[in-house]
């Protein structure tokens, strides 16, 4: 017996065959030595539990569900809407205006909690208040109803981000006009901006890190030229593709719907 | 005569959507299982398996046809997944080690069937994949489930060799320590 041990690195690397140069050694010694032996029973037996672990099985009707939902999705599949008069001036405009005054709102908010006030940025878990007894403290209130409109801002944002990046991915392969997507991405620049700080500063580094990558798309299109090309359309597509910008974008949407619906239920319990 | 992959891909790749429905119809549970265990919410797995086939499709022009698809297929979805839970804000995890904390405290050595058969096995190992970091859960799926060799998770993930080794270090610690009462009341019971 050698006073050499594997270590647990090892042992793992042995369970799923990755040991190389150490297999023998490591087999060798984990039979003629009863601590290891009895650590690698403890691994196997844990790994054969994890294999016991089943999914639960989706309906029968699964896959003509994912079908439709694939579908709808497939390039070749949507209607091509025109580049500029599926979303007319008229359709923006009041989007626009409401994100202005959420703008504004928020930065009410954000001056608030830019003076020495702790606010809790996180939402209150869900089932987390059960009895409708109103708050004791204004400042937890206060908090409450700041992230209630900072959550309204975020998903009116991140609803006209999908709308542009959507834009994008089925426009023509050269844009006759680009202006109007120029302005609407260099609106959406300074309201993302301000809307990472306000994140950064309440620790939220996934929303603020998600937020820096759809800037740095945005501000691709905002500084693009006016009449882009089928080269710059192309890099365009392919930055929101290769990055699943939309994907993202739709994912924090959804997970922004789920806390207001958490925030609206615990208000109204 | 049904369509196999690579002939589905070819026909797919010319714009026929019937034979990319072929494709989903084939791989849309299996992409789901993936999804399901990274992400632990069954409306999760299905945005997943859905953003991994139109995903797919968008990239059938980059899909060499001497590989295997489903190998493909899976790359996209691990990926995809990573994408959505970094997308998604971090706060399910105080709750799983709420839920991790409850099952270690009901563990009161029940038997090894009771367990199987109330599915408390499955729950834990999710709880403790939910446990996991993004990159440690694709890692460790990739090995266990998948049997990807360490080369093919760098390569799916982008990941150098000692960070996919060290998520899958990590991610079997954890799943040691959230399956401990579990192994005794299986030891108790042998």
């Amino acid at each position: 017996m050698t006073n050499w041990h594997p270590t647990e690195d090892d042992l793992i690397l042995h369970f799923y065959g990755e040991g190389r140069e150490n297999e023998g050694r490591v087999d060798d010694h984990v039979h003629a030595c009863p601590q290891c032996q009895e650590v690698w029973d403890d691994l196997t037996e844990t790994l054969k539990m994890v294999d016991a672990a089943q999914v639960p099985e989706p309906d029968s009707g699964f896959e003509r569900v994912i079908w439709a939902r694939v579908s709808r999705e497939l390039p070749d599949r949507r209607p091509a809407p025109g580049w500029i008069s599926s979303w007319s001036v008229r359709q923006w405009l009041p989007v626009t205006g409401l994100a202005t005054a959420v703008l504004a709102i928020i930065g009410a908010s954000y001056m608030s909690w830019a003076r020495p006030v702790v606010i809790t940025p996180e939402l209150p878990r869900q089932g987390a208040v059960t009895t409708r007894t109103p708050p004791a403290d204004p400042a937890a209130a206060n908090a409450k109803a700041r992230e209630r409109v900072l959550l309204t801002a975020l998903s009116s944002h991140f609803q006209q981000t999908e709308m542009l990046l959507v834009e994008v991915l089925n426009a023509p392969a050269s844009a006759n006009e680009f202006a109007f997507e120029r302005t609407s991405a260099d609106d959406l620049v300074s309201s993302g901006r301000l809307y990472r700080v306000t994140a950064e500063q309440n620790g939220d580094r996934h929303l603020a890190q998600m937020l820096e990558d759809i800037e740095r798309v945005l501000v691709d299109i905002a500084r693009g030229p006016n009449q882009p090309g089928a080269t710059d359309m192309k890099n365009l597509r392919t930055r929101i593709d290769n990055n699943g910008l939309l994907f993202k974008v739709r994912a924090v949407t959804n997970e922004i719907r789920q806390r207001q619906q958490t925030l609206n239920s615990a208000s109204t319990n | 005569m049904p369509l196999d992959d690579a002939a589905a891909v070819a026909q797919a790749r010319g714009g026929d959507q019937d034979a990319f429905r072929v494709l989903v119809d084939r791989h849309s549970r299996s992409i789901y299982r993936l999804a399901y265990r990274m992400t632990g919410k069954p409306e999760d797995a299905e945005d997943v398996v859905q953003e991994t086939f139109v995903r797919a499709y968008r990239q059938l022009g980059r899909f060499e046809s001497r590989s295997n698809f489903a190998t493909w297929l899976y790359r996209i979805g691990f990926n995809c997944a990573i994408d959505y839970m970094r997308a998604r804000p971090k706060r399910e995890s105080s709750e799983t080690h709420d839920v991790l904390d409850q099952m270690t405290h009901e563990t009161s050595a029940p038997s090894m069937d009771d367990l199987v058969y109330a599915g408390e096995i499955g729950e834990r190992v999710q709880a403790a994949l939910n446990e996991l970091s993004a990159q440690e859960r694709a890692a460790f799926l990739m090995r266990h489930y998948q049997g990807c060799s360490i080369e093919e998770i760098c390569k799916a993930l982008d990941l150098k060799s000692n960070a996919a080794k060290h998520s899958i270090f990590r991610a079997v610690k954890k799943m040691r320590v959230a399956l401990k009462p579990l192994m005794h009341a299986r030891l108790e019971r042998v």
